[in-house]
């Protein structure tokens, strides 16, 4: 290296202050694969988060709901409305997949922006929303397209695959390229978006530290509630668009 | 937090096992704004779901009232159907032993007209009878007697010779004179 030590000291007192960690992973060696452990925490965390406070808000149901039951019947009615709007008819044994897929994303994605997760410091890398990492958002896309698969093929048979040759053979490449295209673009705007929107308060952060990353927090907060709605809708739109056409 | 440099120089050997700790730098894990944000989350966010909330609990509430009103109407018209059930069960009771009475009744008046009507014809049958058997009775009589008269007409006529002749007619001189002496 080239640098003086006595620049080295001015840059690392800069950037103490001014750090921004982008690519960092915490990893951990499980049967051969590098696992992306700080991926892992904070999914198990948000996993507790949301099992322990339907846990607690359904222990004792009411026929009269009290607040906790309340909260959690209203988000069920919600994605119910969801599932009903996007799927249409037969919505009901898909109302699970789609809760899931929102309540992780959004609890996800507003963990990263609301917990103080780098109060904990790692061995390598830093802790942040699950949906930050492309490999979650790949995950659950993946399961969107597997969903979506299933749907149609449980409800139609082989005659499912006739989808590709409609309304035109000559659109097969293209409905084709649809079935690659739909968890990519799916994993990409989330991740993308949750990404950006750390980056953005984090950078922020490092040159102002107070006040002034608050209106893009909040800015954060409103996108990752609007990308986990956007994920939850689209996996419900392709399950519908999978099941229809058929009486 | 470590830093962009830090990484490079630590690209070619990444600790695998290091050690979890604490980052007390409040500016960098950026407390304060959390904070902020959260309580105004809260602040605001709270009004609003509790509104929210409460909406939904009326609306349950206003429902389970309704339905519980509805289920109280609709036990009061069945009560009242029932009670209703019950006056027009007796009234057909009623009715049932009105018409059994009557058919008694008229079942009895029948009986009686006609065990009336049956001894008349019994009582005229059997003057009929009677009739005809002392008519037959004169008529059998009166061929007897008349078969008996016309025998003896024949007997006399046959058997009367002259000797009887004289016998007969000295007898009856003789009777006359009896009664003419008694005189």
């Amino acid at each position: 290296m080239n640098i003086t030590p006595c620049s080295i000291k001015t840059l690392k007192g800069l950037y103490d202050i001014s750090g921004v960690e982008v690519g960092q992973h915490f990893y951990w060696q499980i049967g051969g694969f590098q696992i992306h452990a700080q991926v892992l925490i904070t999914s198990w965390v948000v996993i507790t988060i949301l099992l322990g406070s339907v846990i607690i808000a359904v222990r004792n149901p009411q026929t009269i709901p009290t607040d906790g039951q309340n909260f959690f019947e209203y988000v069920l009615e919600f994605i119910r409305d969801l599932s009903k709007t996007q799927i249409g008819e037969e919505y009901g044994p898909w109302v699970p997949f789609i809760g899931t897929m929102f309540l992780f994303i959004f609890v996800s994605n507003w963990s990263g922006a609301l917990l103080p997760w780098k109060i904990i410091e790692l061995p390598h890398g830093e802790l942040a929303a699950p949906t930050n990492d492309i490999n979650t958002t790949v995950a659950l896309a993946l399961l969107t397209s597997a969903a979506y698969f299933y749907a149609g093929l449980s409800k139609k048979g082989l005659s499912y695959f006739e989808k590709y040759i409609k309304p035109t053979p000559i659109l097969l490449p293209i409905n084709i390229l649809e079935d690659f295209t739909k968890p990519l673009s799916l994993s990409f705007r989330l991740f993308g978006n949750i990404l950006a929107d750390e980056l953005v308060v984090v950078v922020l952060v490092s040159l102002v530290p107070l006040v002034v990353p608050i209106p893009v927090m909040f800015l954060g907060l409103f996108t990752s509630g609007i990308q986990a709605l956007i994920f939850a809708t689209l996996a419900a739109a392709y399950i519908g668009e999978s099941m229809e056409g058929h009486h | 937090m470590k830093n962009v440099t830090h990484s490079f120089v630590f690209l070619a050997h990444w600790p695998f096992a290091g050690s979890f700790g604490l980052n007390t730098d409040i500016l960098a894990t950026n407390l304060i704004n959390l904070t902020v944000v959260v309580g105004v989350l809260i602040f605001f966010g709270k009004g609003v779901l509790k509104d929210l909330l409460d909406n939904r609990k009326q609306r349950i509430l206003s429902t389970i009232r309704n339905s519980e009103e509805l289920r109280r109407g609709t036990l009061e018209q069945l009560e009242k159907a029932r009670i209703r059930l019950q006056k027009v069960e007796l009234e057909a009771d009623e009715y049932r032993m009105n018409g059994y009475s009557e058919i008694e009744r008229e079942k009895e008046n029948l009986i009686n007209a006609t065990s009336i009507s049956l001894e008349q014809l019994e009582k005229s049958k059997n003057e009929t009878l009677y009739f005809e058997k002392q008519r037959a009775m004169n008529q059998v009589r009166q061929r007897v007697f008349q078969q008996a008269v016309q025998g003896a007409l024949g007997t006399l006529n046959s058997c009367l010779n002259t000797e009887l002749h004289f016998r007969t007619i000295r007898a009856n001189i003789g009777i006359l004179g009896a009664i003419e002496w008694k005189r």
